[in-house]
């Protein structure tokens, strides 16, 4: 095989293996987002959260953190559920700029508490499969650790796809996406269910963080990238779309690992942006998407 | 209505100023510290306190400055540089400090050295490694640490004595602190007649830097430079063993190569073996008081020191000693005790200030058997460096 | 200048005259720097509430017209374009740039809008960071606009001129046809443009002038600190802190971005000499108490509360209405 070729399909595989982790993001936030019409600024703070539950875990209790992401995303599904009670809900109806301003608030508080508790200090959580040499086949390498949350990502992807699609719970939360005059009428309960589905959002994008932790570094402010890569990835995917999320997340994750073979890593958030603005003025309803709801 | 509300702000404005002038408590003397105890570089402001309480606490033990006990006064840049600015005004103007120290980043100190300047008052530098925080030639301003400069040039005369490579690639964060020592390692080398093969930026909080490595690797360079922050050395050497880079030398201007964990299991393990690096100062340095001041440090704060919170300590301990040496607190005296400071020995080495930069020795170490080794200059060196480093797959 | 009729006029010039004086008053610079970030601030917030206020376009990137304002003094001067001219050249391209941004952005609604504005902000933050010729992340030293003796005075008195003449565009706004278009697109934009207002014409204009004024804001910002990096007058956390400051005080108030900046930059300074690390933590409980609160602001929630008791004069209604809630 010719060294160009080979040379893309490494970037594209790794491109995958981050994109996987993108698509749970995106995913969580098309819940809240496409779906709920839910301005959340916090999504990417949440996902930080959920990076220092299961670093905790780990730093504390010896959990690695391929387990220790399930209490992650149970943890934030609880959290999140509270904080739409008590923050969310109150300014339900309210116009998208209180909501960005209520959620930018959220996002603020929850990264200077974790300062205030955990300290600004850096913090990495190395477990064996990292540091091993990585799964070769042929002229590719990959990661193993990142290999692994690209399978157990995959899984939640397919689940949560699943449960949204065929689940009585999910087909309330489409009825309510579609018309919420109508679906209490339904008997649908509607603060209940737009509750639940805003703490499955944030819930992912705790799975998401505590599969990341082995990747990143930690600190309190290392979920700020997150919550504007989330709402590119839901926007290219198309509004409304969780499927579409998912791929937005494949995508954007390929397109930052081909930018930075062919165009330098420093170039790769601004190509991510670059094509958010392309993606929104020339096909608004996002490149998979479906005509926007 | 619009009147009451035009009460209501002038109310508050006087409130605004009626709450601001604090008197100073009598009896001490007050030292400014400037860092970043919020924002991006939060963690390393809080190296940087860390550093401070240990200095004071004994500088307090021992009965103080001049009979009085010193007292520090912080001010919180939050990692931005106009907010360096108006700490210096507030801690100048309002709280009437007898001098400075800070910042962290080379950014707010460069942005500081004016202001500073036209006050009038010493500020002694405890991090900023860009060099161009010394341009001003400013006479009140002093810089402990050594700088990207020295870091190229100890890189590269150690590299002369060793082996002589003919080929550089440099790598390095897109930060002040990255692209500094990035131009003082491109310009350095090309005299030193390296050729230089590759330049490469990344951006630290993306975690995937395999594009990067593999772009360094088709250059097959002799020698690798990292400029780099922090953990990135962790993920910069795992990913150089996944794409398979083999330079003959991983060298690297300190900080995450230079950090006490970067050689354990909870750091970069095994993949750490044979870098070397930069270091400004190591626990295990070669001077009175390093290890007492790693032992301290990590008692109180469970962690073993970065050399930034030995530079904010050693920047205090000058600073008492130049109060003491100009028997007052007159900043002119100040001034002219640092410029006359002629210190033998300290926990971070002699420190001797030439036109405002302390001639720091900077050291090489490389890492073998899981721990940092001096192994430049010479006569401070505890083994022989390691040439070749093995390629990964004739590594265990 | 229909809106400053009267005793208006009056009270404008008085409380400017007030302002002007203060640093005779003041004890030392901290305090005039302290002052000078919260009266350009409230010039910024103003230059916010046309975009932000009376048209309701909820812009989160107006740090990209701040930071042309300061990066574009800094390399014209580098240039040898003369210092004054410098500014208000780095103006002029701050507005052209605001006419492209703007020709982009206004086909957006919603939240879409204020995604692409902060899209727009942070590509050109990154560039910035990533063009060794605008100096990257290693930053650029500014000139200064006055001479060292009075430094901090004239940037202050600066900073309250633009909060002036920030101020009269507002008044002017508020009762021009030209405001009257955008609080129409504000309230419903399919109805205003059903009625032959061109919308995404009056946006733009409101954007363009927004823009000017935030520029000149960041060219003074640039100078009066000395030294710029991208991570300082391109960071998105101005964008927010200027829209914050608006709807603290009231969007599509007058007064609304004054008071704003006088409450939350005078707390924020106070709040971090006295608690250190947990001032941040403040900010943000504020702001959510804020929303659940007083959702139109303060200088918002004042006027309900006094037009409960008296009757209002109706030409002060559309002041009153904030985009969140729609007119009233």
């Amino acid at each position: 095989m010719p060294r160009f070729l080979t040379d893309f399909i490494q970037a594209c595989m790794d491109g995958l293996l981050t994109g996987a982790l993108y698509a749970l993001i995106g995913m969580g936030l098309a819940l809240i987002f496409g779906v709920m019409r839910i301005v959340n600024f916090a999504h990417g703070a949440f996902l930080m959260v959920g990076m220092y539950v299961s670093w905790v875990l780990f730093d504390k209790f010896q959990v690695n953190p391929y387990i220790g992401f399930l209490i992650s995303g149970l943890f934030l599904f609880v959290f999140g559920y509270l904080v739409y009670r008590a923050l969310i809900q109150p300014i339900r109806d309210r116009s998208d700029f209180m909501q960005i301003l209520m959620t930018t608030g959220i996002a603020l508080i929850l990264v200077d508490s974790v300062q205030l508790k955990f300290g600004a200090d850096y913090h990495q959580t190395i477990i064996d499969l990292t540091n091993r040499p990585p799964f070769s086949f042929g002229a590719f390498t990959l990661n193993r650790a990142a290999l692994l949350s690209f399978v157990i990502a995959g899984v939640f992807i397919v689940g949560l796809q699943q449960f949204v699609v065929r689940s009585r719970t999910g087909q309330a939360l489409r009825a309510i996406a579609q018309n919420r005059e109508v679906a209490p009428l339904m008997g649908i309960n509607v603060t209940m269910i737009q509750g639940f589905s805003f703490a499955l959002g944030i819930a992912m994008a705790g799975l998401a963080g505590g599969l990341l932790l082995p990747a990143l570094y930690l600190f309190p402010s290392v979920g700020e990238d997150y919550t504007l890569k989330a709402f590119v990835i839901v926007v290219l995917g198309g509004m409304g779309s969780i499927e579409g999320a998912a791929i937005g997340g494949l995508v954007l994750g390929m397109t930052e690992s081909i930018t930075s073979a062919y165009l330098g890593q420093q170039w790769a958030l601004a190509v991510d942006f670059i094509l958010f603005l392309l993606v929104l003025s020339l096909k608004p309803s996002g490149i998979f998407g479906r005509q926007r709801a | 209505m619009r009147t009451r509300l035009i009460a209501a702000i002038l109310i508050l404005f006087s409130a605004v100023c009626l709450v601001t002038p604090m008197a100073s408590a009598q009896g001490t003397i007050k030292i400014g510290v400037i860092t970043s105890l919020t924002g991006s570089q939060a963690a390393f402001g809080e190296a940087h306190k860390n550093g401070y309480a240990i200095a004071i606490d004994e500088i307090n033990a021992k009965g103080g400055v001049l009979g009085k006990k010193v007292e520090l006064d912080f001010y919180d840049d939050q990692s931005k540089p106009d907010q360096a600015v108006q700490g210096v005004s507030k801690l100048v103007d309002q709280d009437h400090v007898v001098m400075l120290l800070g910042a962290y980043s080379s950014e707010n100190t460069k942005a500081i050295i004016n202001p500073v300047s036209t006050h009038q008052i010493p500020l002694i530098i405890p991090t900023a490694t860009a060099d161009n925080v010394m341009d001003s030639k400013s006479p009140w301003v002093f810089r402990i640490c050594a700088g990207a400069n020295d870091y190229a040039r100890a890189t590269l005369e150690f590299l002369k004595h060793n082996g002589s490579p003919k080929t550089i690639a440099i790598v390095y964060e897109k930060t002040n602190f990255g692209q500094a020592n990035m131009q003082a390692m491109k310009e350095q080398a090309t005299a030193a007649g390296l050729q230089v093969v590759a330049v490469e930026e990344y951006e630290a909080k993306a975690p995937d830097y395999k594009a990067v490595l593999r772009r360094v690797k088709d250059k097959n360079p002799d020698v690798v430079y990292f400029g780099s922050y922090l953990l990135d050395a962790t993920t910069l050497m795992r990913q150089s063993m996944e794409v398979d880079l083999n330079p003959k030398y991983y060298t690297s201007a300190g900080t995450g190569f230079a950090a006490a964990e970067f050689p354990t299991p909870k750091g970069a393990g095994r993949n750490a073996e044979f870098t070397f690096s930069v270091s400004q100062w190591l626990p295990d340095a070669p001077w009175p008081g390093s290890k007492e001041f790693d032992a301290e440090y990590f008692k109180r704060f469970n962690s073993h020191p970065q050399y930034h919170a030995m530079q904010a300590y050693q920047s205090l301990q000058t600073a008492a000693i130049a109060i003491t040496n100009a028997k007052g607190t007159d900043a002119a005296k100040i001034r002219d005790a640092l410029k006359n400071l002629n210190l033998k020995t300290s926990a971070f080495g002699p420190v001797k200030f030439d036109n405002g930069q302390n001639l720091h020795t900077v050291l090489i170490t490389q890492v073998q058997g899981g721990k940092y080794h001096v192994v430049f200059p010479a006569n401070l060196a505890d083994v022989k460096p390691v040439i070749p480093a093995p390629r990964w797959a004739d590594r265990k | 200048m229909t809106a400053l009729r009267g005793w208006r006029i009056f009270a404008l010039l008085g409380v400017t005259a007030v302002f002007a004086c203060l640093p005779l008053f003041l004890p030392n610079d901290y305090v005039l720097q302290v002052f000078f970030r919260i009266v350009l601030f409230a010039a910024l917030g103003l230059a916010w509430n046309l975009v932000g206020g009376y048209a309701g376009q909820l812009s989160l990137g107006h740090v990209a017209y701040f930071g042309v304002g300061a990066y574009g003094m800094a390399m014209l001067y580098a240039h040898h374009v003369p210092l004054w001219l410098s500014v208000l050249f780095s103006a002029l391209i701050a507005t052209g740039f605001a006419a492209i941004i703007g020709s982009i952005v206004f086909r957006l609604r919603g939240p879409y809008f204020t995604l692409s504005t902060i899209a727009f902000a942070e590509v050109l933050r990154l560039s910035v960071t990533n063009l060794p010729a605008a100096g990257g992340a290693i930053g650029l030293s500014t000139p200064a606009l006055f001479p060292p003796g009075a430094f901090w005075k004239m940037f202050y008195l600066s900073a309250v001129a633009l909060a002036f003449v920030s101020f009269l565009v507002n008044a002017w706004t508020s009762r021009s046809r030209f405001g009257y278009y955008l609080m129409a697109i504000r309230e419903d934009e399919d109805t205003a443009a059903a009625v032959g207002i061109d919308t995404a014409n009056y946006k733009l204009r409101a954007l363009m002038a927004s823009a000017f004024l935030t520029a000149l804001g960041g060219g003074l910002y640039g100078s009066a600190f000395q030294f710029i990096v991208p991570d300082s007058v391109l960071s998105g956390e101005i964008s927010v802190q200027i829209a914050i400051i608006t709807m603290l005080g009231g969007a599509g108030t007058l007064l609304g971005p004054v008071v704003g900046a006088v409450l939350l930059l005078a707390a924020s300074e106070l709040f971090k000499n006295k608690f250190q690390e947990s001032h941040l933590l403040t900010y943000g409980i504020l702001i959510v108490i804020v929303v659940l609160v007083l959702p139109e602001g303060i200088v918002g929630g004042l006027k309900q509360l006094f037009q409960r008791k008296t009757k209002p004069p109706a030409s002060v209604a559309p002041l009153a209405a904030t985009p969140a809630q729609g007119g009233d």
